[in-house]
């Protein structure tokens, strides 16, 4: 309890010094805006109706932060608070949200930014800048009860500075490239005039409080453990604005809550939900069929998107006795058949992912390709690295030592695929022994560096990151991310230089570079990648001609970057009442490929 | 030589139609399962290649060399068959009745597993989500089950007899603290403390065997210990104990034997346990590591893809089919050792 007063009274100390600094904004800033980027949605989409959508579980809670504020729920309240700025999602560009304009200062880690003076709090209060330094104190409160952001605003945010009532500069702790300044130091604001008391039960006392925000929906009502309803806000300060027309069209959206899938998707069926995503293959090659989808009620749409992909894949300890010799390594990627994983079992709905970075725009190397499943090559590989003898199971020995290696994964949905995976690599003389854990357990395998190979995805970022997963600085040790142990002087130099580098260019050639090399180690082994979303709509849901964005996750999501659809309310009447005749529309079953990544 | 006594039972136990032919049911099931290699197996019985005679089914592998095939891991029979066809040279391939071993992904061109049943492609239950031949799967299955319920039973028995006749003969200080010893294991819930185990270090058929045993022999010391307590007290071991015989003699040769029926009695009941709790966690995922053919993680695919029916089917109906036998034979067992019918007492 101490430290945490302690931790309140420095806070507060440097809350205080940072009001009553007077600074002055310095000269010669260029501040900067963009309204000349294309829009994404269709200006001319009708607005009103009702969409309906279901969520599987009711949120613990509807705040932000804190205890069990971690729910997917989260993020519906999270995408109705804008940020200072936004990135364009087809082309990446820095765009205006609540800030107009945006100037950079010369120590590469300060944004000054002008705030929209017409940017308003969902109760009609004015953004100011007070709302921005009033996140920091929020931010660093132990009161909310969340060491992470109490941890991120103290170590990288070091201070926001207030110029007038809406100007504002943000310092940063490191240099960074100018766009990705505004990514991990541009803060959102939190609204002072509303949380009137920041104590010891802040988080039970705000638990359901639904708090003013910025976007362009507000929740209206609650059905406690039922459903959730948003509502669009009539006169949106932000509705005439370049970027937003056509997009958030419905009157209201509202999140029922339905606890399985499978009975989300027979109401589906009936008409009372609009949407669903059908990303699994069972749904979508299997349920998603019939009478409903024969007669164009009900249309499938399958949408290649080009995001960050989660780096997936089989990682291999290279402190292993065996696996320490990089032969072994390619060998191993050769005998691994993931092409017949994914002509079978997983029928052709994934794509094989090519290296660790994918998706990262020109930061991923596209030249790369993952080592393919070629037997030739890896029995050559191995003949020639003194593993050439057989034991009586076909297994390949060295000096008594067999060819045999434990390969921990977490998910036992998983456990076909390494199945198959284990048979095509006995050929090879390789025995992979197959040990699965519970996702704990696994994790904990993992950051003990205790496995031989694992199979495993990391969750995606803005840039790629390569010094938490293949610095020397975090091999050989437990509870790091480098679980491969790299250890490679040149690598660490690359990436020494890609940390420090502020020239996106330079950084670029050092992404592209560095992708390389841990190609070439054979470290990581790629396996799967989903390179699109899919899902299928009533006939009333209506899209622009191309439904989404290059970043778009899911087609039907009504917040943040999309909310491109729109209700079509006299077709809604018309099919609803047709769906007992037997009216027949064309069965629709679009695939839209303007975002799919052309391999070479 | 069997005691007139035990000839009796034997003999009632015969007259007890539906149990006796339980019994030999599952001893050719067992049997069978000891043999799969023979019958259900990706490698053939035979092959002759070239005036030479092979027996592929047993020992180790043939790399595709020995065949004049031009890789060195194992033969891929189907292929050699085929070829051999088309070449006709004499050379042939005899193989089992069911061509797949437990292990294999079979996949047919144009369609995705699981397949259903099929005369054509030989899976006559079809296969399951990895295009396993689910046939193949439940004979090892079985096989691994069975020997892992024996070998439990082994381990329960040995452990409950020998503490249980220990409590009884010694009774006083040693039979009160194992009293409450096996009091509090009793309460421990052993299925969470496997999967507990089981989520740090992944079991083998003997550590996991030997993790149940270690909690499930208390049941049996109860009922030793009684018999114990009454047969101690008796003329004969009285006689024996005058005569000048040891403690274990006593043991072993007086009370042991006379005291077994009680113990037989639950021998198909103690295989059904066994067979169950193997199942059940193998269905949780905390049983033996994939891909060890498992009726368990048979039931668990089937369950969450219900749409390919027969995976479930396959894998209850065998479950319930063994169960059943187990049970005509235990109810058949216990009319069988009924006191009442041969009652020795004077």
């Amino acid at each position: 309890m101490n430290i945490l007063k302690h931790l309140a009274l420095l806070c507060s100390g440097i809350l205080f010094s940072l009001l009553t600094s007077a600074d002055s904004l310095p000269e010669n800033l260029e501040w900067q805006t963009n309204n000349d980027a294309p829009i994404w949605a269709n200006p001319n989409a009708q607005k009103g109706g009702v969409f309906t959508d279901f969520i599987l579980s009711f949120p613990p809670t509807l705040r932000n932060v804190g205890p069990d504020s971690n729910s997917s729920f989260r993020s519906h309240i999270n995408a109705n608070q804008l940020g200072l700025v936004n990135f364009h999602p087809n082309t990446l560009e820095v765009i205006p949200e609540l800030a107009t304009e945006w100037a950079y200062d010369k120590d590469g880690k300060t944004v000054y930014y002008r705030i929209n003076p017409k940017a308003r709090w969902s109760d009609g209060v004015s953004v100011t800048a007070d709302d921005f330094l009033f996140t920091l104190e929020f931010m660093r409160s132990p009161h909310i009860n969340a060491p992470w952001y109490n941890n991120y605003y103290t170590e990288q945010i070091i201070s926001v500075k207030k110029y007038d009532s809406h100007t504002i500069s943000i310092t940063g702790a490191v240099e960074r490239p100018k766009d990705e300044l505004h990514y991990y130091y541009g803060i959102n604001p939190t609204p002072k005039h509303f949380y009137k008391t920041l104590d010891e039960n802040w988080v039970k006392q705000y638990n359901w409080k639904i708090v003013p925000n910025t976007g362009p929906y507000q929740i209206s009502q609650i059905k406690n453990g039922k459903q959730i309803e948003f509502k669009r806000k009539d006169n949106w300060w932000a509705k005439d604005f370049k970027y937003n027309l056509g997009r958030f069209n419905a009157d209201k959206i509202i999140f029922k809550v339905i606890r399985d899938v499978n009975i989300a998707y027979s109401h589906f069926e009936k008409g009372n939900i609009d949407t669903f995503t059908l990303v699994q293959p069972e749904f979508w090659h299997n349920k998603a069929t019939g009478a409903l989808y024969d007669k164009g009620l009900i249309e499938k749409f399958l949408f290649y998107n080009d995001m960050p992909r989660s780096s997936s894949g089989v990682f291999i300890n290279q402190d292993h006795p065996i696996l320490k010799e990089k032969n072994i390594r390619i060998a191993l990627a050769h005998a691994m058949n993931f092409e017949k994983v994914i002509n079978t079992v997983l029928r052709n709905d994934y794509e094989r992912l090519q290296a660790f970075h994918t998706g990262y725009g020109k930061y991923s190397n596209n030249k790369i390709k993952a080592r393919e499943f070629n037997l030739k090559k890896a029995n050559e590989i191995l003949d020639n690295s003194n593993w050439s003898e057989r034991d009586g199971k076909g297994i390949r020995i060295k000096e008594g030592q067999r060819l045999s290696l434990n390969l921990v994964y977490g998910r036992k949905e998983h456990t076909e695929r390494w199945a198959i995976i284990k048979q095509d690599a006995l050929k090879a003389g390789i025995e992979i022994n197959l040990v699965l854990q519970d996702s704990s357990a696994h994790y904990k395998t993992i950051m003990q560096k205790q496995h031989d190979m694992t199979s495993l995805g990391w969750s995606t970022g803005f840039r790629p990151a390569y010094w938490q997963h293949f610095h020397s600085d975090n091999a050989h040790k437990p509870q790091t991310n480098n679980i491969t142990n790299m250890d490679n002087p040149k690598i660490d130099e690359l990436i020494t230089s890609y940390r420090s580098a502020t020239d996106t260019t330079k950084r670029i050639k050092l992404a592209n570079d560095l992708e390389m090399l841990i190609h070439e180690t054979g470290a990581f082994i790629p396996d799967f990648k989903v390179p699109y979303t899919r899902g299928a709509h009533w006939r009333w849901i209506k899209f622009p001609d191309v439904p989404g964005t290059k970043n778009t996750g899911n087609l039907y999501s009504p917040f943040g970057n999309g909310g491109l659809f729109w209700i079509d309310n006299k077709m809604k009447i018309e099919t609803k009442s047709s769906r007992k005749s037997k009216t027949k529309y064309p069965a629709v079953n679009k695939v839209f490929d303007q975002f799919k990544v052309k391999e070479s | 030589m069997l005691s007139p006594q035990a000839k009796r039972r034997w003999q009632r136990f015969k007259s007890l139609k539906r149990g006796y032919y339980s019994f030999i049911a599952l001893c050719v099931l067992i049997l069978l399962s000891l043999f799969a290699e023979l019958w259900v197996n990706n490698r053939p019985l035979i092959v002759s290649y070239n005036d030479e005679i092979y027996f592929p089914s047993y020992g180790d592998i043939l790399p595709g060399s020995t065949f004049g095939l031009d890789y060195a891991w194992e033969t891929n029979y189907r292929e050699l068959s085929e070829k051999f066809k088309q070449e006709n040279n004499g050379n042939w391939v005899f193989g089992p009745i069911i061509p797949y071993n437990p292990f294999e992904n079979h996949f047919i061109e144009g369609e995705y597993p699981p397949y259903p049943p099929s005369m054509e492609n030989k899976h006559y239950l079809g296969t399951d989500m990895a295009g396993r031949d689910i046939l193949s799967r439940l004979v090892y299955g079985f096989r691994i089950a069975i020997l892992f319920s024996l070998f439990l039973l082994v381990i329960t028995y040995v452990i409950g007899i020998v503490i249980g006749a220990l409590m009884g003969f010694l009774g006083g200080k040693f039979d009160l603290v194992f009293q409450r010893i096996i009091e509090i294991l009793s309460n421990v819930p052993i299925l969470y403390i496997i999967m507990i185990v089981a989520s740090i270090i992944t079991p083998n058929f003997w550590t996991l065997a030997v993790m149940l045993g270690a909690f499930s022999w208390m049941g049996l010391t109860w009922y030793m210990r009684t018999e114990t307590y009454r047969e101690n007290t008796r003329e004969y071991v009285l006689a024996a104990r005058a005569i000048g015989a040891s403690n274990w003699r006593i043991i072993l040769k007086h009370i042991l034997p006379n005291s077994v029926s009680i113990l037989v009695t639950f021998f198909p009941f103690s295989v059904v346990s066994g067979i169950t709790a193997l199942t059940s966690l193998d269905y949780l995922g905390f049983g033996l590591p994939a891909p060890t053919p498992s009726w368990g993680e048979l039931l668990q695919q089937g369950t969450s893809n219900l749409d390919y029916i027969w995976i479930a089917a396959s894998a209850v109906v065998a479950l319930t089919i063994v169960l059943t036998l187990v049970t005509f034979i235990g109810e058949a067992i216990r009319e069988a050792f009924d006191p009442k019918k041969f009652s020795y007492f004077s």
